[in-house]
């Protein structure tokens, strides 16, 4: 049945404007790893505790360790409940799991692929799935290439009529532009563009979902959205988390091309991004590649004027010594992987003109948190200077995790016969203010591929622009290693990170 | 997670005081707290009440309404009837922790106790007490007054009423037709029996969803309802939802829909001891769905037979029975209610019989 008479259900209309997904089976390739224990299972229950999964739907674990369907579910049952944002209810969590099973296979076996072809049939006929298969590799991306290859192979990527296949890529999307584009292509060779859904979860997130809302459904906001009123953008990712044993993933990514790369270039597109045409993907996703491809490139030498990289030392975390990254298993000792970048960008477009845009990214930082923080020019000093009170800039945060919300800081006159200018700050917490749970990133991602919604999935185009930017940064950085500064654990970076921002006579904020 | 905490040294209904001193001592309650709290307010929630019983769990129910949506609380307890004018006070605040954090969240509460003369006040009572800016909800728990003062209801920007409470029905809601026709935009009708409803139609509206399920929707044949006898209004509503949605016509001679192409739908309400609403059948000529909630339940059983596909079981989550959980879910939507109007256009004439 077509998609358009299945949205025409008449029940259906008025009751929630979300993603309504088709009946399908999910295949997930890498079944057995941590993806799926912690955030794919309990956001697929959260859906079904919600109501929001299809009537007709399996779950298929696709893994090379051998086990039954009921060992599999005893152990996805344990992750649910350790991980899940909902409690278990077990009558549901029986339903559920009832729509799961295993089939094992290795990842470079065609018969495997073929035998799964087969139970998927199977599954449609005894089920009603429809034909409809959302496959998701979470597998290690070594294994992606000849998944995709087999899933080609085995005719399992071309829908029967009338139904889809569809693929969800879980980062990283190769490791630079050339393994991007490779693995674009092969991704291409077997589903088109229109099925293809590449994960950043940091989009499925709601404050980033929101920044589209507070831009363009907030006249005050976006009135001032510019280089007239605001003096730059300042975008921070900070973890007090150290390399955790992903050392071997990590020691060849580095800061830049794990969360610049992605994550931190997506929120400042976002930020940055004109006004789409329509709220649909491709329009919003055109507005994201151009603010990528009006980045002003950093090559050669001005890599190291406008970038800087670091490496953490030991140090102290929550009042607990830490080792330094280069101590840490499985580093290597002589390492020059970076662990924190700060950098100024600039988006070379009428809007924001002389803005700069400064992204910091590091591990064994004080806290965590992640924020947008927008700040706007200074009031003339006329009115307030013969007082010799300094006036705070308004800032606008946006917090994308944790405690998502948004604040405003502006400046108010202290009570009392004197005239003191404090700075007072406006503050609007999701929790607090709408007292229900925000729901996981990947449940909102998992439905929207389910509906064949691409909004919030990274286009072809836009990560092979990305990986362009990122790529000159880092072809400067093997030119030398000296540039690369250390900080201490605990603390919020090197001095250079300070330097590289009070050029433009601003200092990093303190979250 | 969230924890209520008793705001002390508030008992029951709060401090008493002069109405004409609330704001002063509103701001006397937070100066005078010794810990960090942060006064949170999205709405003005006004509940009007003239059952005295029910006070007290009015109270907790605005509690924890305050613990999930932060809100400037008005409880107005009115006794129009009782002989001279008096008019009394009390405030009091709703704190909540909120999640790991030591941050408490506290909304107010302002309570009033009008009698006699005093409750021909309450359009004053609630306009002088009310968050600027902030949308109006008036949660209405008695029967509707005649003639309207049009001054309070043009207003409100939610009216929200429960119309499973009422006697007469069909009297009551030729009322609110008027006032949500009347003032700048009209209020939005909130009926926390069509509230209770959500859960059913969104979950019926998946069955729908499904490929193999879409096509018997134009072969209807009868449709079967069970509910609690206090509680037909509820079966009613649903059905006419059904029938607005499906375009289908009362017959109310016979007491049947007559479909689109003129077929006549026969439904029947049974009445059982058990939850509000348990039980909706739709009979297709070649299909069959069910959705059933049985006593105690969070869920619904869902099943969908259908030729040539084996039986779909599916549960799905159900409304929740507290009256807290009702009113959260009403205050958490925004916009109007899409074909409320609509369903109890259809059963109106039943109503009256």
């Amino acid at each position: 049945m077509p998609l358009d008479t299945l949205r025409s259900n008449p029940l259906r209309e008025g009751l929630a404007q979300r993603s309504i997904p088709d009946p399908c089976t999910l295949v997930i390739f890498g079944a057995t790893g941590d993806l799926t224990h912690r955030k794919l299972v309990p956001a697929l229950y959260n859906l079904a505790a919600d109501g929001a999964l299809p009537p007709a739907i399996s779950v298929v674990g696709f893994a090379r360790r051998d086990k039954s369907d009921e060992v599999f579910r005893t152990e996805l049952e344990e992750a649910a409940r350790k991980f899940s944002r909902q409690a278990i209810n077990d009558d549901l969590w029986k339903n559920f799991a009832s729509t799961i099973c295993y089939h094992r296979s290795e990842f470079d076996n065609l018969e495997g692929y073929r035998a799964l072809a087969r139970r998927l049939d199977d599954m449609d006929a005894a089920r009603g799935t429809g034909g409809n298969r959302l496959f998701y590799l979470a597998a290690g991306p070594d294994q992606f290439e000849v998944i995709l290859e087999n899933l080609r192979k085995s005719g399992l990527n071309k829908a029967h009529p009338g139904a889809w296949s569809r693929i969800i890529v879980e980062k990283p999307f190769g490791t630079d532009l050339p393994s991007a584009k490779r693995l674009n292509d092969l991704v291409e060779n077997a589903f088109d563009e229109s099925e293809t859904f590449r994960i950043d979860h940091y989009l499925g997130k709601e404050t980033a979902q929101n920044i589209i809302v507070l831009r363009f459904a907030n006249a005050l906001f976006e009135a001032m959205w510019n280089s007239r009123y605001i003096d730059h953008v300042q975008i921070t990712a900070s973890e007090p988390l150290g390399v955790e044993g992903r050392a071997g993933y990590y020691e060849k990514s580095g800061a830049l091309r794990d969360m610049v790369q992605n994550h931190l270039l997506q929120l400042l597109c976002l930020t940055a991004m004109e006004p789409p045409a329509g709220l649909d993907a491709d329009s919003i996703r055109d507005e994201k590649v151009k603010v990528l491809r009006s980045l002003r490139p950093l090559t050669g030498s001005d890599v190291f004027k406008h970038v800087v990289r670091a490496q953490y030392g030991a140090g102290s975390i929550n009042g607990k010594r830490v080792a330094a990254y280069r101590d840490e298993l499985n580093v290597n000792p002589e390492s020059v992987t970076e662990t924190y970048v700060a950098m100024e960008l600039n988006v070379d477009n009428w809007r924001w003109a002389g803005v700069p845009f400064f992204i910091r990214v590091g591990k064994r930082l004080p806290k965590a948190g992640t924020e947008i923080a927008v700040h706007f020019k200074s009031v003339p000093p006329v009115l307030f200077r013969a007082t010799g009170e300094s006036i705070d800039d308004n800032v606008l945060v946006i917090r994308i995790q944790p405690d998502e919300g948004i604040s405003l800081r502006m400046s108010a006159k202290m009570p009392g016969s004197s005239l003191r200018i404090e700075p007072v700050k406006m503050d609007f917490h999701y929790g607090t203010s709408f007292g229900k749970a925000t729901p996981e990133a990947y449940e909102r991602l998992l439905l929207d591929a389910m509906s064949g919604d691409a909004t919030l999935f990274a286009r072809r185009d836009e990560v092979e622009q990305a990986w362009k930017f990122v790529d000159a940064i880092h072809e400067a950085w093997t030119t030398r290693t000296d540039d690369l500064a250390l900080y201490s654990s605990g603390s919020w970076g090197p001095g250079e990170a300070d330097e590289l921002i009070k050029r433009h006579e601003s200092t990093w904020r303190r979250l | 997670m969230e924890t209520a905490l008793t705001s002390h040294p508030f008992i029951e209904l709060g401090i008493p005081v002069e109405i004409g001193r609330i704001d002063k001592e509103l701001g006397k309650l937070w100066e005078s707290s010794d810990d960090t709290k942060t006064r949170a307010s999205l709405i003005n929630l006004v509940v009007y009440t003239e059952d005295e019983a029910a006070m007290s769990a009015d109270n907790e129910v605005l509690a924890a309404v305050a613990g999930r949506h932060p809100c400037r609380a008005i409880l107005i307890l009115g006794n129009p009837s009782a002989p001279g004018s008096e008019a009394k006070a009390w405030i009091s605040a709703h704190c909540h922790l909120f999640g790991r954090d030591t941050l408490q969240t506290c909304s107010e509460q302002i309570t009033f106790r009008l009698e006699g003369d005093a409750a021909n006040a309450l359009p004053n009572i609630v306009f002088s007490h009310l968050d600027s800016d902030l949308p109006l909800c008036l949660w209405w728990k008695a029967d509707f007054p005649e003639p309207l003062d049009e001054k309070l209801w043009s207003w409100v920007d939610r009216l929200i009423f429960d119309s499973t409470s009422w006697q007469n029905p069909h009297h009551q809601f030729s009322i609110i037709r008027h006032i949500s026709s009347s003032g700048k935009s009209g209020a939005v009708l909130c009926d926390l029996n069509w509230t209770r409803l959500h859960a059913w139609r969104f979950a019926l509206a998946s069955q729908f969803d499904n490929a193999s399920a879409f096509p018997h929707l134009s072969s209807v044949e009868s449709l079967s309802l069970r509910c609690a006898p206090c509680c037909r209004i509820s079966a009613l509503l649903l059905a006419g939802w059904l029938a607005g949605r499906l375009k289908w016509r009362l017959d109310i001679e016979n007491e049947t829909f007559i479909s689109k192409s003129g077929q006549a739908i026969p439904f029947q309400i049974e009445e059982v001891l058990g939850p509000n609403l348990s039980l909706i059948s739709i009979k297709c000529s070649e299909a069959q769905f069910q959705l059933e909630l049985a006593e105690g339940s969070d869920f619904f059983q869902s099943t969908i037979q259908t030729p040539g596909i084996p039986e779909i079981r599916q549960i799905l989550p159900a409304p929740r029975g507290r009256l807290e959980d009702t009113l959260l879910a009403e205050l958490s939507r925004a916009g109007r209610h899409a074909f409320y109007t609509e369903s109890l256009e259809v059963i109106l004439p039943l109503l009256s019989r």
